[in-house]
């Protein structure tokens, strides 16, 4: 059986690569983590692999804004690429950081206008926000989002959040009624029934509370949450998850490699 | 040439830094402070035109849903002619206003991660020059307020005064 490869592109500043490495391995994948300078060297190295993650951290420092300054370089040194390997189809993650970058190159929510038309902004505190959260897959959306990463999901899951910077904000209306009726908004933070929360268990003051998106196609999928955090239940602070040894997060990761093979 | 640009919130957005700064502010229990507003400052000094100004600016230093910028062409002395502001910006909107303002740089000799920042992404977006950028905050304090006070504010809340200096003007 053919082997999936994972690229997992870092650079200075980022500090989930380790994680989400693991957590690709532990869904029987060939995770690698590679230098952007790597492969600005070999621009064609990109299409050696079938999924590619953006991993959390703080990529430069978080110097002007977090993601800003990545997704700066990847546009200008590995844009015509990445967007090419966004276009055919291949799974796509962006996590926490990763999803800022996706958002500020404009991979999300349309790869195909592949221009910056969302943000990830400010939380409402001002502050850094870290702590385990719930989020809501409706299930509506559910059945009918052709998201690739989030099949077999519960309709509530926890994952724990930790940014700054994760505050979603369309650039208007009629964007966010088109992200509704594509049901491109994957994950909304809620109450553990599924209601609507307040700080601080909605963290960041998000547009509709949105947590997580994906494009119309589904294969690229960005989230603030961090599921490399929650594969085993005993990363859970009440040690819950599923087959009694597994996390909910894992299941996102094991979606993308299942889809490729 | 040398041109100064200054980051705006956008209308209809928080500013949210001035929101909590002002917070703190009624922490120390200083009266008479009605607003606060911060905007990230970037001096780029160097064989750098206007237009390709305006596109780190653009490009680089802003966000484009949130934010807006003013360049401001400087002499040796100050910053001040107004050559170019994104359509949201008037400097003349707070004409009417009693307001002060408070600029906080780093001292010379400190390394500033955020202008070696600016500089790599300069690079990143294909302008190869030898630029030097400076990066500071500027803060709007709306309200009179007196001399002792913006000096109070400055020092023990905007302005690490060991590696930071502060200008009130």
């Amino acid at each position: 059986m053919k082997k999936i490869r994972v690229l997992i592109l870092r650079t200075a500043g980022t500090n989930c690569d380790y994680e989400t490495q693991s957590a690709f391995e532990l869904c029987g994948a060939i995770a690698e983590r590679v230098h952007i300078n790597t492969l600005i060297e070999r621009k064609d190295k990109i299409f050696e692999y079938d999924i590619l993650a953006f991993p959390g951290g703080f990529s430069y420092g978080d110097d002007i804004a977090s993601g800003k300054i990545l997704a700066n370089e990847v546009k200008n040194k590995l844009g015509d690429e990445v967007k090419k390997y966004a276009l055919s189809g291949r799974p796509i993650i962006g996590i926490c950081n990763g999803f800022q970058v996706l958002v500020k190159i404009g991979l999300l929510p349309d790869p195909e206008l592949f221009k910056q038309i969302s943000t990830l902004s400010y939380n409402d505190s001002d502050k850094f926000e870290c702590r385990w959260v719930y989020l809501k897959t409706e299930k509506k959306i559910k059945n009918e989002s052709s998201c690739i990463w989030t099949k077999n999901l519960p309709d509530i899951i926890s994952l724990p959040v930790a940014h700054g910077e994760g505050k979603f904000i369309p650039m208007n209306e009629k964007f966010l009624d088109n992200l509704n009726k594509n049901n491109q908004i994957v994950f909304r933070y809620s109450l553990k029934d599924g209601s609507e929360p307040e700080y601080p268990l909605a963290p960041n003051g998000s547009t509709e509370q949105i947590a997580g998106i994906c494009n119309k196609k589904g294969n690229i999928f960005g989230l603030m949450p961090h599921p490399e955090r929650y594969v085993f239940a005993l990363q859970h602070p009440a040690r819950e998850g599923f087959n009694s040894k597994y996390g909910w997060g894992k299941v996102i990761f094991q979606n993308a490699v299942n889809f490729v093979s | 040439m040398m041109f100064e640009i200054e980051i705006f919130t956008k209308k209809g957005f928080k500013n949210l830094r001035g929101e909590h700064i002002l917070s703190d502010i009624c922490g120390l229990s200083i009266e008479n402070i009605t607003r606060v507003e911060y905007s990230p400052l970037y001096v780029v000094d160097g064989d750098m035109s206007f237009s390709e100004t305006e596109m780190i600016a653009s490009e680089v230093l802003i966000d484009k849903i949130t934010e807006s910028y003013v360049i401001r062409q400087c002499d040796t002395e100050c910053c001040s002619r107004v050559i170019s502001e994104s359509f949201d910006v008037k400097e003349t909107d707070r004409l009417n206003l009693d307001f002060s303002v408070i600029e906080v740089w780093y001292k010379k000799g400190v390394t500033d991660t955020v202008s070696e920042s600016v500089v790599k992404a300069v690079k990143d977006l294909g302008l190869i020059k030898e630029i030097k950028v400076k990066n500071g905050h500027k803060y709007y304090l709306y309200g009179e307020i007196l001399q002792v006070t913006l000096n109070n504010v400055a020092t023990r809340l905007l302005a690490n005064t060991l590696i930071q200096e502060y200008k009130i003007h």
